[in-house]
């Protein structure tokens, strides 16, 4: 079986953001990049099926900040193949646009099964996996706690729902699966093993392919949360308290 | 002696040299099945070490019942000696010498170290069986070799009263026992001729038994009577604090076995005596942990037993080698050790667990094998150089507020180069003692300057989880950083940093002069640059940190400075080479609790501080120290009694001059 993992850089939270002069973005002068955690064990959740099943796992990455780390780290952890697709504009993309860019990729290498992480902290609400499916024309599940393939042709994941449900769902390869989690925790991959990594072994570079991406959403203002009104503070006796509690219990008309 | 007597003493000892022989041929051959690794630089040392540790029984004696292994031991050398003559003289008659108890002054020792040994059997009986103290095995092995000591001695001195009563030849000088036993054997109404023949059966036996013992040696605990001199022989001589570096230890995911260890690594478990000193002082032991470092090593003997014939001949069993760790080892016992040397300072023929925990170790991590909290530990430093998982930029936040100036070395060039560490710059209650110390070093006029966000984690305890890739990356990028600044000496606070940036840095191409602040202060106050003001009038203990204390032999500076302050200074009963280790170190302050922890080490130490007489303050010079025993005088209830103290807040207090307070 051929994985495809699509691995997405988000901004590190460790340092401070901050927006930049347009209005409309992060200012990424400063910004560090890791890895989102949720493709961390769409990653795990690969390798884990390789080790059972065999089979071949690309990891793929938009290049963006620390992009080559996190795919040298891949190849550590057991990847077979890593990808780097190249010529992102400075601003980076959209869900969408990046989708359709990856898409385009991955309809001609058509891997038998694509994971990625079913949201990022820059993808709360989780477009990718499903525009990528939307793209592809495949089908997709999204937040999956296993990814099983005890037979040909299929996958069988878990499927995590509010309220302590799960199900198990049946799907048909090719298909698109939006990790949460994989069974188990992302390996440590000792540093040593990255290090040789590097020395031994190659990414191979690809230009982003140039794909009109219909962007059905435009930001128009990007800001720090505003502190909402400050509590008020009541001082005096106990008794002067009560009285103002009262007072205002009664303006607001909770009262009469 | 009859000539059929010589010819079945001939018989009796080739058998018994052929068994031992044919063990001992097949040890070595398992010692073989290790990596090569020199040992035989500085033969001066190592002769010195001899002589102290064997000769001398150094280490066996910190424990009072140390004194009967002294007796036995040296009973042992003037049995063994005579046995030797004794024995060939038996094998070739014609040799021109007398039989030893022939000759007086042996006679003498010989029957001096009787009576010594049976004193030193009787003892170690006592204590074993009796007394029964914690961690000493109750073992078939231990009792049968002390039958078989004891019967030795009764034998030979049975043998000398009746050479009295058969030969008449009575000298209370040179045959003290002898001749007391004759007289009482006379009395009973021996006769000589009787005497003569029994003495030759006390002689029979006395051969055999000894032969005996020869056979049965290799096969027992008492091999370490073969191996033990060696173990102290081919001890390592370079510092305490530097680990090896992970050459060709696996690297690969394949299970480790006894090819992936050196062969002073294996011969541990040959030398090892099963006498439980290591597990008394071992914190992880003492506290409920899995880990007994006695079992530890013995462990690897039973590995190196069970896949020996298998690796000898080179063919797998059912398909791969017995595994040693998830085999025999677990996982548990090898994360439990906070390698604080306890064991191997303690340890009588100078076993080296350590080197053997983070080993294995190490093929742990290879497997990524490591729990969640140090994985996140492990995988902050390496994204942002501290374990915190802090931006670098925060690092020197701690300076921010100061009311002195702290250059940045990177830039200025200062007398001394200040390596903050982690926790130092990092943790709230420890960043309050750096605050000190900047304040202290600056009152004394001292040069000094820090790296900011250059400084990445020494890596101390990194190597000792077994992350070898992480701290030599750490340790290149921090000396890097380093030797493009201008500075004469590295000073820190953290007995962690202290020990790898002196000890393994050189390795990497770091050799600066390392300081911790006790010892500068101790100059410092020398040398009058810092003039303690007033009197602390305080009664307090203080606390050796294991990498300052054990590792790096610094006991005395923080002693002088604190009783310069004018501290009355209280020793806690497990102080410098025994002080018991606080828990945090080999990296444990990153991990889960241990499994079966009962009371941690931390509890145990702050517990032992508070009984002392009028003790207020614990002293710490370690900033690991301080979180781990504010912690542990919160949850023992001890909080209101004990103080947990900088050395260097101490320090500033003293220095700092009197302010009226009625201005």
């Amino acid at each position: 079986m051929n994985i495809a993992v699509l691995l997405s850089m988000v901004p590190d939270l460790v340092e401070e953001l901050e927006i930049a002069p347009s209005g409309v973005a992060l200012d990424t002068q400063w910004l560090r990049y890791l890895l989102s955690e949720s493709d961390d064990h769409a990653l795990e959740q690969a390798l884990l099926l390789k080790e059972r099943y065999g089979g071949k796992v690309t990891a793929l990455a938009l290049d963006r900040g620390e992009a080559e780390e996190a795919l040298y780290t891949a190849l550590a952890r057991g990847a077979d193949e890593a990808v780097k697709l190249t010529g992102i504009p400075e601003e980076g993309w959209g869900k969408r646009a990046a989708a359709a860019v990856v898409g385009a990729v991955l309809k001609e290498s058509a891997p038998d099964l694509i994971l990625t992480g079913v949201q990022a902290i820059d993808d709360m609400d989780g477009h990718m996996a499903g525009a990528l499916a939307g793209i592809l024309g495949l089908p997709f599940v999204g937040v999956t706690r296993s990814v099983d393939a005890p037979g040909a042709g299929k996958v069988l994941v878990q499927k995590e729902y509010p309220g302590g449900m799960a199900a198990e769902i049946e799907v048909d390869l090719p298909a698109v699966i939006g990790v949460l989690s994989a069974p188990q925790p992302p390996r440590y991959v000792p540093v040593a093993r990255i290090r040789e990594a590097r020395k031994t072994r190659t990414i191979s570079e690809r230009e982003a392919p140039s794909v009109a991406a219909p962007e059905g959403l435009v930001i128009r203002r990007l800001f720090k949360p505003e502190p909402a009104e400050r509590a008020e503070m009541l001082d005096g006796t106990p008794e002067e308290m009560a009285r103002q509690i009262v007072t205002i219990l009664e303006n607001r008309g909770l009262v009469r | 002696m009859s000539p059929s007597g010589i010819l079945l003493l001939w018989i009796v000892s080739l058998v018994a040299l052929g068994l031992f022989a044919f063990r001992v041929r097949y040890l070595l051959g398992l010692l073989r099945l290790g990596r090569g690794e020199n040992r035989l630089g500085g033969v001066g040392r190592r002769l010195a070490a001899v002589a102290w540790e064997v000769l001398g029984q150094r280490r066996l004696l910190r424990e009072p019942a140390g004194v009967l292994h002294f007796g036995i031991f040296w009973g042992f050398v003037v049995y063994a000696s005579a046995f030797i003559f004794s024995l060939f003289k038996g094998l070739l008659p014609f040799l021109p010498y007398p039989m030893p108890e022939e000759i007086g002054p042996v006679a003498l020792a010989l029957e001096v170290f009787g009576v010594v040994v049976l004193a030193g059997i009787g003892g170690a009986a006592f204590r074993r069986y009796l007394l029964r103290p914690p961690r000493l095995e109750q073992s078939r092995d231990a009792g049968v070799i002390l039958l078989l000591i004891g019967s030795l001695m009764v034998t030979s001195l049975l043998s000398s009263g009746f050479h009295v009563v058969a030969t008449g030849h009575a000298s209370f000088l040179w045959n003290p026992v002898g001749t007391g036993l004759a007289s009482l054997m006379v009395g009973g109404g021996l006769a000589p001729s009787a005497a003569s023949s029994l003495q030759l059966t006390m002689w029979w036996l006395h051969m055999v038994l000894v032969l005996g013992f020869l056979a049965y040696l290799p096969y027992s605990k008492h091999l370490h009577l073969l191996a033990s001199s060696f173990s102290v022989f081919l001890t390592d001589l370079s510092p305490r604090g530097r680990l090896r570096t992970a050459d060709a230890d696996g690297g690969g995911p394949d299970p480790l076995n006894a090819r992936n260890f050196t062969w002073r690594e294996l011969l541990n478990p040959f030398a090892c005596a099963e006498c439980g000193r290591c597990d008394r002082v071992c914190p992880a032991q003492t506290s409920g942990a899995a880990l007994s470092p006695q079992k530890m090593v013995h462990h690897i003997k039973e590995h190196l037993l069970e896949a020996g014939p298998y690796l000898l001949r080179g063919t797998p069993r059912n398909g791969h080698y017995p595994e040693l760790v998830g085999g025999v080892v677990s996982a548990d016992e090898l994360w439990a050790c906070t390698t604080c040397y306890a064991c191997m300072e303690r340890c009588p023929v100078m076993n080296e667990h350590i080197p053997l925990i983070v080993r294995m170790r190490r093929y742990l991590v290879t497997r990524g094998e490591v729990d969640a909290r140090l994985q996140d530990a492990l995988t902050a430093t390496s994204r942002y150089g501290n374990s915190f998982g802090q931006s670098p930029k925060t690092r020197a936040r701690w300076t921010q507020g100061l009311e002195v100036p702290v250059k940045d070395v990177r830039r200025e060039q200062a007398q001394y180069l200040w390596f903050v560490g982690d926790y130092a710059s990092f943790d709230p209650a420890a960043r309050e003692a750096t605050r000190a110390a900047a304040r202290v070093l600056h009152r004394a006029g001292v040069s000094f300057g820090i790296l900011y966000d250059g400084e990445q984690t020494s890596g101390n305890d990194i190597r000792r989880v077994g992350e070898e890739g992480l701290f030599e990356m750490l340790a290149e990028k921090n000396i890097a950083t380093m030797q493009k600044c201008r500075f004469d000496e590295i000073i820190t606070t953290d007995p962690h940093a202290y020990n790898t940036l002196k000890n393994e840095y050189p390795e990497f191409g770091g050799t600066w002069p390392v300081v911790h602040y006790t010892e500068l202060f101790d100059r410092l106050i020398d040398a009058e640059r810092l003039r303690p003001a007033r009197r602390l009038g305080l009664r307090a203990t203080y606390h050796d940190p294991c990498y300052l204390g054990r590792y790096n032999g610094i006991y005395e500076a923080p002693r002088r400075v604190l009783r310069a302050l004018g501290a009355d200074l209280v020793e806690m009963p497990r102080n410098r080479l025994n002080a018991y280790c606080c828990g945090a170190g080999g990296g444990r302050i990153w991990m889960e609790e241990a499994a079966g922890v009962k009371e941690r080490p931390a509890e145990r130490r702050v517990r032992e501080a508070a009984v002392l007489n009028g003790v207020g303050t614990l002293v710490v010079t370690c900033p690991k120290e301080i979180t781990m025993f504010r912690d542990a005088v919160k949850t023992t209830g001890h909080e209101e009694g004990l103080m947990i103290k900088d050395l260097a807040e101490l320090v500033e207090e003293a220095t700092t001059p009197e302010v009226s307070g009625h201005a």
